[in-house]
């Protein structure tokens, strides 16, 4: 065998390889553990589904009549405090917002705290329902008690017989992210909407019928350039054009979605335009001849012939588009605002969900855990995104050629 | 012996570049005739002229005279699609659209606003039996077109011009991407259809060319060397070139 001689240039050009490898790998890996790790804890459907805006109630009993309730087998639940005297279950529980809550665990249908009278709004009924927050309760004669004690030192309070209540001030669990999910979901259908048809057909010019002169390879390298301009300049083009058309042309008064989704559509037309451009440019010139050839006129290949062979271009720019509008922040902390809302409104500030991941950062202190919750809700719709491109394409290409 | 198309001093200019000067060729009816010539030499940019394919090009300046029917060919009033729909092509490299074998032939009646499914399907299957395509395919017309072998891909595209009806059928190098079973089969065709239409073949091979046309045109470089009868120019060349070209001397 002959000795082949190795040398040193080689061996440090391939442990550069590797060593980069590596540390990509790692860098990434990192990333996601540590949003998984921060974020599950807090992951459940409640947070996707709930109010962001807790609601809070100051009630006293209308009825103090007691009596015997059943209450319900809690053999086999951690951490509960039932209140036989007042046919109520407390729970030691956790908010969205990762702070340790008195949460009610269970109410007796005939419990004097499902009779409240509120004391804000004179006579209104409340009733105190599964799930919700106890904050504080006032006792005649008893100082005051704080949910900060815990569900075990209310239950203790409350079984003895000595205490009165005097009010309960109670509150929705809050901190839900459904404002900023279904924030999204409008974003992207309206971006999409708009910037689609004209990314697409923009394409179309440049890609079938623009002559190629000075002018047309100038805007094709201004369009280029755009792909790589940093969002927050679009934001300023959004704050200063889109928010004063749209307050004027709408209800609307101040940032909305409308002018949102405008200048989000500006951000990702040029990637449209491009990857649209790019899938056109792949069509064989073979097919657009067959056609010509046929008597068919320019319109009818380009839209018959030509478009139909892109559409698997013009899927992965749509859905690039979606990636670039979930991952949109900076922009929209300007043009959509900033505020937090639970009721979406397209003529009123809301949030995206990665502007609500900002919000969160930017609270005192920084809710680090919902943060990760939410980064984990994007990544997997974003991952979904990935795949489902993936699978589309390849279901197109196979249909077509 | 009636013609259907002529050129009279036919040149062409790709910018400053000359590509054919001074080319006066008769086209007769139901004939087939071949143009054959080394690579570069003008006889596929010919061929195009005659369906006005050139205009495609950028910086191409036709001069000249050529006659459809008695009709010029070339001229800012003359109407492309009415002269494209008479004066179909075929390509070197069959390119059915990706769309399904019906569609693919269906796609000419379709740009010319036919809708009626009957009318449809009625065109459809002539092409293709013309084409001697229809009983391959006949129970898969809905199948992509791209699963069809070369030689059968490029018969579609025999099919899909004629489905429009021509009169003249243009051919660049029909088989030049195909092998020797396929090109037997599509020069057959060629047989039967030159009965209902006339055909212009370029072809690069010279026994292609003495099996199935009837006239032949030498090109080189641009200019017509020698055109007559194919059995004519192959027995006995009148030109020392095109000896020369077909004894594969050179080319």
């Amino acid at each position: 065998m002959v000795k082949r001689k190795v040398r040193l240039s080689e061996i440090l050009l391939n442990s550069s390889v590797f060593l980069s490898t590596t540390l990509s790998a790692l860098a990434l890996g990192l990333i996601f553990f540590y949003v998984i790790r921060e974020g599950t804890t807090l992951l459940n459907w409640e947070l996707f589904t709930g109010n962001y805006h807790s609601r809070n109630y100051i009630a006293e009993f209308q009825d103090e009549q007691l009596q015997n309730y059943d209450m319900p087998d809690l053999s086999k639940v951690e951490n509960v405090y039932p209140v036989d005297r007042f046919g109520i279950v407390l729970q030691e529980d956790i908010d969205l917002a990762g702070n340790g809550v008195v949460r009610v665990y269970y109410v007796h249908p005939d419990s004097p705290f499902n009779k409240m009278i509120s004391k804000e709004v004179g006579t209104e009924e409340v009733d105190l329902d599964v799930g919700m927050i106890f904050q504080r309760i006032s006792y005649v004669n008893h100082p005051t008690s704080l949910s900060r004690g815990g569900a075990q030192k209310f239950a203790t309070e409350l079984s003895d017989p000595q205490r009165e209540v005097y009010e309960l001030f109670f509150s929705d669990l809050g901190g839900g992210i459904k404002g900023s999910i279904i924030t999204t979901i409008y974003l992207i259908f309206m971006t999409l909407i708009i910037a689609v048809p004209f990314g697409v057909l923009t394409a179309i010019y440049f890609n079938e019928f623009a002559p190629s002169n000075w002018i047309t390879k100038t805007m094709r390298s201004f369009i280029e350039t755009l792909t790589g301009v940093p969002s927050i300049i679009y934001g300023l083009l959004g704050i200063t054009v889109f928010v004063p058309l749209t307050v004027r042309f709408t209800p609307a008064v101040n940032s909305n979605l409308i002018a949102g989704a405008l200048t989000l559509s500006v951000i990702i037309l040029p990637t449209i335009i491009r990857t649209t451009e790019e899938s056109l440019r792949v069509v064989p010139d073979d097919h657009r001849a067959a056609s010509l050839a046929l008597g068919a006129n320019k319109t009818q290949t380009t839209f018959k012939v030509v478009l139909p062979q892109a559409s698997p271009g013009i899927i992965t720019a749509t859905f690039l588009g979606i990636g670039r509008v979930i991952g949109e922040s900076a922009a929209l902390i300007f043009v959509l605002g900033a505020a937090i809302k639970d009721t979406v409104n397209i003529y009123e500030p809301s949030t995206s969900l990665a502007v609500h991941i900002w919000s969160m950062m930017t609270d005192e202190p920084a809710n680090i855990a919902l943060s990760s919750t939410i980064a984990i809700l994007i990544l997997a719709i974003v991952l979904v995104i990935n795949l489902s491109v993936k699978i589309g394409v390849k279901l197109l290409t196979r249909k077509g050629m | 012996m009636e013609k259907v198309i002529e050129t009279q001093e036919l040149s062409l200019n790709y910018g400053d570049f000359n590509a054919l000067s001074n080319v006066n060729l008769p086209i007769y009816r139901n004939k087939v005739t071949a143009l054959i010539g080394p690579s570069g030499c003008g006889k596929s940019t010919f061929l195009r002229c005659l369906n006005r394919m050139n205009d495609l090009i950028d910086n191409v300046k036709v001069d000249g005279i050529i006659r459809f029917n008695g009709e010029p060919v070339q001229g800012v009033g003359v109407d492309v699609i009415e002269l494209r729909k008479k004066v179909g092509m075929v390509f070197q490299k069959p390119n059915p659209f990706p769309m399904s074998i019906f569609d693919n032939v269906a796609y000419g009646p379709r740009q010319q606003g036919i809708k009626d499914k009957a009318t449809l399907k009625g065109i459809v299957e002539k092409a293709l039996k013309q084409a001697a395509l229809y009983n391959e395919v006949k129970d898969r017309m809905t199948e992509s077109a791209t699963r069809l072998s070369g030689g059968q891909q490029q018969r579609l595209c025999i099919a899909r011009a004629l489905a429009m009806e021509p009169e003249v059928l243009l051919m660049d190098e029909p088989t030049s991407a195909l092998d020797p079973m396929a090109t037997q089969r599509i020069e057959e065709l060629i047989e039967e259809l030159k009965k209902d239409y006339t055909i212009v073949i370029v072809t690069h091979s010279m026994q292609q060319a003495a099996r199935i046309s009837d006239n032949t045109a030498f090109f080189l470089l641009g200019e017509i060397i020698e055109f007559g009868q194919t059995s004519e120019i192959f027995a006995n060349p009148r030109d020392k070139r095109t000896e020369d070209y077909i004894t594969g001397r050179f080319g």
